[in-house]
């Protein structure tokens, strides 16, 4: 019975794929007539998948087996070439930055541990404000402690400011937690 | 995602150049830092979704029941309390069109055991220790399983970062969306494949990092939210999603008929498919059993209705009882491990799987080119990832084949495996024959060898099932695709 829609989703996947394929390859001029069609059957097969077998179980499904079809377009799609052998040495290279020991300790004391606190503290803050029964703001705070440490991982990782990284992780921290002070027990 | 594809910002992208660029820092950064474990992860997740397969391809004959015959269950849960550890709860899986075949598992903390049900009710037990090796290294890496699952959710988290990192790294996301070019500069090759299968599997991979973060991080993210919301009483909040157990009265007293309660499990469900049993206390008058029934529509089973020892329903819930906290967290597990749709979605879920490998093996492949491009190559990080990214096939193969000989020792597989690893990358370490793209070629070749390898083993060891062929022609598949000259000779 899924056979049907997973099949449908992968059909899709390679229509819209091959109408976006088209429309991004001209490097000239812009084709937004493509681009919009091509995401419109993309996202109209997730819509008729979902509402074929359910409209998670089936979201699910097309999402995956979309993913799936455009794969299939892009690997037809290949340009081969000959293998070149590498260059065993090429022009200068860029000089790494200097590498300092304390300031990748304090970058990754930054994305660990006071990343998963300021973490901690949105979620406390969101299972405090949702609304909601017990088990659905429990739930939502758990969602938010992955996704927002992964963010604080890229925010802490990518600014080359320490302190100002600090600031922003302890604000954070803080904010979060009078926020959810402010409502009281859940 | 490669220096090449993102400084050129196009209008409209988010990001400035010079924020690109720290983005990307970070993205290399983190990836780097976690490509093993990442990979690692990833790789036994993949094979973990055919953890059934894989199953009965260990162990040929075990029945398939997709009928029972009336009574069967009764025969089944009474064999099972009588060979079970004591006081174990009974998890009776019945056919659905997800799963293949009946099953009942007696677990207690110290002890499970695992049987097939066959039609008549009879028990066949099961010994399929490389597929609870795979699974067990996938969720804990063997390690105890709130350290384990720590370090695996950690590993999701450090998963999610740097899949959204690269995109907000990649500023021509869209218009680079179809460019994949195969042989020329390795350094480009790699990038292409990095970043398209990156791009077009993202929702898939995000959805299995978050889940997976979840599913690893669940002791801490209790622990913390049971602390600050409920001064750190962590039954309350297990108590919003599991039942809360029966007052204790250990009386003997026989379990009831379950045919009759299936029947009105269904009649209370608007006729929903029941799908699995929970027996706690079995042969006591505190007995309960749950049975929780599958409507075709919805990812999650939904509806479960509760019978006390004496067969009396105690709790009956539906769909539209359940806040929608509960509804979620039964569709983690469901969407991390594509459990919803049978074999199409294992299929895909592989499929998709095999492309987040591919997408960290290049990662740590693209910057291990890029210093050598840039005279500054590293190689003996070079033969060490080799030895990590076609390595682990080899060690899983031969892991594989060692529990085919002895499926009664399946607490020594692990050993076994760390044995080999570690052989393998003393073997690269030291060999210069495992370096750069020839190393890779080698590794394939060995990885495609492997495999044919292990096929071949098994028609040794176990008789030719159709149960296992599915697994057999995947084997075959993987070999023949590993060990045909790449392609990549032609000029476009």
């Amino acid at each position: 019975m899924i056979a049907l829609p997973a099949a449908l989703g992968i059909a899709g996947g390679i229509a819209g794929a091959t109408l976006l394929r088209r429309a991004w390859a001209e490097r000239q001029r812009e084709r937004p007539d493509l681009i919009a069609a091509g995401w419109a059957v993309i996202g109209g097969t997730i819509l008729v998948d979902a509402a074929w077998i359910g409209w998670i179980r089936g979201g699910a499904l097309a999402v995956v087996a979309v993913g799936i079809g455009a794969l299939i377009v892009l690997i037809r799609g290949r340009t081969v070439k000959a293998t070149r052998a590498a260059r065993a040495t090429a022009a200068p290279c860029e000089p790494d930055e200097p590498s300092r020991a304390w300031r990748g300790a304090l970058k990754a004391i930054l994305a660990g541990p006071l990343g998963l606190a300021a973490a901690v503290a949105i979620a406390y803050c969101a299972a405090a404000w949702v609304p909601g029964a017990p088990p659905t703001r429990v739930l939502i705070g758990g969602l938010t402690i992955p996704i927002v440490w992964a963010l604080a991982m890229i925010w802490t990782l990518a600014d080359p400011r320490l302190m100002r990284s600090l600031a922003m992780i302890v604000t954070t921290t803080l904010t979060g937690f009078a926020l959810a002070a402010l409502q009281g027990p859940v | 995602m490669t220096k090449a594809a993102k400084t050129d910002a196009p209008r409209g992208w988010p990001l400035a150049p010079g924020t690109v660029r720290a983005v990307l820092n970070g993205h290399g950064i983190l990836g780097l830092a976690f490509a093993a474990l990442i990979y690692l992860v990833c790789l036994t997740g993949t094979l973990a979704v055919f953890a059934g397969d894989i199953a009965r391809w260990e162990q040929p004959g075990v029945p398939v029941a997709n009928q029972l015959a009336p009574g069967a269950l009764d025969r089944a849960v009474g064999a099972a309390q009588a060979k079970g550890p004591a006081q174990a709860t009974l998890y009776l899986s019945l056919p659905s069109p997800a799963q293949d075949g009946a099953s009942i598992l007696a677990y207690t903390p110290a002890e499970h055991r695992d049987w097939a049900i066959a039609r008549d009710g009879t028990l066949t037990e099961r010994h399929t220790p490389f597929s609870e090796f795979l699974i067990d290294l996938h969720i804990a890496l063997h390690l105890p399983r709130t350290w384990g699952g720590m370090l695996v959710g950690l590993t999701g988290v450090a998963l999610l970062s740097v899949l959204i990192s690269g995109i907000l790294a990649h500023p021509r996301v869209f218009k680079d969306a179809f460019s994949l070019r195969r042989g020329g500069a390795r350094r480009l090759q790699e990038a292409d494949m990095h970043n398209r299968l990156g791009t077009w599997a993202l929702p898939f991979h995000v959805t299995i990092a978050l889940t997976g973060a979840i599913l690893g991080l669940t002791t801490l993210i209790v622990g913390v939210l049971a602390m600050l919301l409920y001064g750190g009483n962590t039954a309350r909040v297990y108590g919003f999603f599991v039942e809360p157990p029966p007052a204790a009265n250990a009386a003997a007293q026989p379990m009831p008929a379950l045919a009759p309660l299936l029947l009105e499990a269904r009649r209370r469900s608007d006729g929903a498919a029941p799908q699995q049993l929970i027996i706690e206390r079995a042969g006591r008058a505190d007995a309960r059993i749950a049975i929780t029934s599958r409507r075709d529509r919805l990812l999650v089973p939904q509806d479960t209705t509760v019978f006390d020892a004496r067969g009396r329903m105690v709790t009956d819930r539906h769909p539209a009882d359940l806040p929608a906290g509960v509804k979620l967290l039964g569709g983690i597990g469901q969407l991390h491990f594509g459990w919803f749709g049978g074999l199409p979605v294992r299929l895909l879920y592989g499929l998709l799987g095999l492309a987040l490998c591919l997408v960290t093996s290049s990662g740590v492949t693209i910057w291990l080119a890029r210093r050598r491009d840039r005279g500054r190559a590293v190689p003996l990080w070079e033969r060490l990832w080799t030895a990590v990214a076609w390595g682990q096939p080899v060690a899983l193969a031969f892991t594989a084949a060692a529990a085919l000989v002895l499926p009664t020792y399946g607490d020594t597989l692990i050993w076994l495996w760390l044995a080999l690893t570690f052989t393998l990358l003393l073997v690269a370490g030291l060999s210069r024959r495992f370096g750069a793209a020839a190393g890779s070629i080698r590794a394939r070749q060995a990885v495609g060898g492997a495999l044919l390898g292990l096929a071949l083993f098994y028609l040794f060891v176990r008789p030719v099932d159709l149960s296992g062929l599915g697994v057999e022609a995947a084997l075959l598949l993987g070999a023949a695709l590993l060990l045909r000259r790449p392609a990549t000779h032609r000029i476009a």
